[in-house]
């Protein structure tokens, strides 16, 4: 562990590895609070600090209950917070924003509408009908493989198919950041390989900010510049872990030994933190 | 060629077979124990005084005052309970105020306040419209409300993340929601409306098809009430398969849901 904590220090005094600018969402003494029906006070998330940098691929991982979903709903502006502030670009955020593409856990597409018009849905909303957006939806639908089913309904389209229509949908208004809530957890394991790695090749087209939330340690980490890990009851972050593995990544990077210390050392903070280790 | 064929599909073939053998047994029995035709008349005797209600003539008259009530009927209740149905569902107040009593009314027993009707309207058309609209107006008012509720909570959330105002939500996603529930109510409104319009007619009326049961019972014509209800039911079936046809085309996506073909 000490070994570990000291090839932290030397990768942030890299500034080769230092992808970063200044933040572009700064978290601070983060509160959230909801009462239950029957009249509980439940504290959701706690002193929540966090700075993510412009371009940066956050992942949060956690056991559930441990808030990253009301984490992600308060960046999305779908949720409010009790206290603290969250700011996007120095303004605080209080609604959704249109500079905010958001992937739920279930694709959540609209049955009646093709392919084509869901992914345009957030275009439409704005009444934007233009020649440019078209094409640039249709772009977003080619890039991701599903030029031959613009045209289809989601019905007809396989669980990572609609997820990924759903990717394209939160592009479409080319967001600066991109909040994803456990996108494939409802997918099988191989389809799921499939898609972190269309998610690493879309992020290297489109540079974006992603706050990528799982409860797969080992997604987390391929996937993620840094790591958030929290813990519930109250949900908190134990420990943000720097993830010094090259890129490109593919899926050999996850038999790289230096992938499975990364994996072994956040069990190890759940596993510090006994009440949680049968959640994992 | 594919129609036929799917006619030939083993199941329905099956229940075919079954109802053939059903009459078939009805009749044997009809005529081995001389079941007079007052208690319980042979399926030929029937078909033959359907035949004879359509060579004379005397029924069309019937059926068309009975069809201009079912379906006038139907339209005027179903339009109801879809305007009254949305108020409820997108107007808090109309909610809070209203739907109690509609609830209430909805106890009252149709059938119970026929006569009332007749009262009020007279033997003519209207006051079989009005039963026959009261009748389909309830489950058209559940369904509608039940639809407008049935919205998933988690694709409002995506609406409003994609900053998708109140209208819009109700257009792209809130009605379309709905249509599907909406369409079930519109199901069992089309066979309650025969029922409706029927029910009127046996309380007090000049032409019809519920008026020309009253009549043949009264002349013990066992054989014609028995043709009248098989007219009734094929009214029913057709306007329950006329509702079937338009969902199937308007909510596409649902009976669809099978396990995608294409991984």
């Amino acid at each position: 562990m000490v070994n570990f904590a000291k090839q932290n220090a030397q990768r942030r005094s890299d500034p080769s590895l230092d992808r970063s600018g200044p933040a572009l969402i700064r978290i601070a003494s983060l509160e959230k609070r909801f009462t239950t029906r029957s009249g509980e006070a439940v504290t959701a998330l706690s002193n929540v600090n966090l700075d993510i940098r412009e371009n940066e691929f956050i992942s949060v991982v956690g056991p559930s209950g441990c808030g990253k979903t009301t984490l992600l709903r308060i960046l999305a502006g779908l949720t409010q917070a009790s206290s603290g502030s969250v700011q996007f670009g120095g303004e605080q955020i209080t609604e959704p924003r249109t500079d905010v593409g958001v992937v739920f856990q279930q694709a959540m597409l609209l049955p009646w509408n093709t392919v084509l018009a869901n992914v345009m849905l957030p275009a439409h909303l704005k009444n934007d009908r233009s020649v440019a957006t078209a094409k640039r939806a249709e772009h977003l639908l080619a890039f991701m493989g599903l030029k031959d089913f613009t045209k289809k309904y989601p019905f007809e389209l396989s669980g990572g198919m609609q997820q990924r229509v759903s990717i394209c949908r939160a592009l479409m208004r080319e967001p600066r950041i991109l909040l994803m809530d456990e996108p494939f957890g409802a997918l099988d394991a191989m389809t799921r390989e499939m898609m972190n790695m269309e998610l690493m090749r879309v992020w290297s087209e489109e540079r974006k900010t992603v706050v990528f939330i799982t409860h797969s340690i080992p997604e987390a980490v391929l996937l993620g510049d840094r790591v958030v890990v929290m813990s519930p009851r109250p949900g908190r972050i134990s420990e943000v872990v720097d993830v010094d593995l090259g890129r490109p990544r593919t899926l050999q990077t996850m038999g790289a030994p230096r992938f499975g210390e990364l994996c072994d050392y956040i069990r190890s903070i759940f596993g510090s933190e006994s009440n949680t280790v049968h959640a994992l | 060629m594919t129609k036929l064929l799917r006619l030939l599909d083993p199941h329905r073939l099956q229940s075919l077979l079954l109802a053939v053998a059903a009459i078939a047994a009805w009749e044997g029995l009809c005529r081995l124990l001389h079941v007079s035709p007052l208690v319980l008349p042979a399926p030929f005797a029937i078909a033959a005084k359907l035949q004879s209600f359509f060579v004379t003539g005397t029924i069309w008259s019937h059926l068309w005052a009975t069809l201009v009530e079912i379906i006038l009927g139907f339209v005027f209740g179903v339009l109801a309970g879809l305007v009254i149905g949305a108020m409820i569902s997108l107007i808090p107040i109309v909610e809070r105020l209203v739907y109690p009593y509609l609830v209430a009314l909805q106890t009252i027993p149709k059938v119970a306040i026929a006569p009332l009707f007749i009262i009020w309207f007279g033997y003519g058309l209207t006051s079989k419209v009005v039963i026959t609209a009261l009748i389909c107006f309830f489950p058209m008012l559940v369904s509608v409300v039940a639809g407008f509720h049935s919205t998933d909570q988690d694709q409002l959330d995506m609406m409003k993340a994609f900053g998708a105002t109140k209208w819009q939500t109700l257009v792209r996603l809130r009605i379309p929601s709905a249509l599907v529930l909406i369409f079930a109510g519109l199901e069992i409104a089309s066979v309650l409306a025969v029922i409706g319009a029927i029910v009127g007619e046996f309380v007090g009326a000049q032409a019809g098809l519920g008026y020309l049961i009253v009549a043949l019972n009264f002349s013990l014509d066992v054989p014609g009430v028995f043709a009248v209800l098989i007219v009734l039911s094929i009214i029913g079936l057709a306007m329950h398969g006329l509702m079937r046809t338009v969902a199937r085309r308007y909510i596409f996506w649902i009976r669809r849901n099978e396990p995608p073909v294409m991984a």
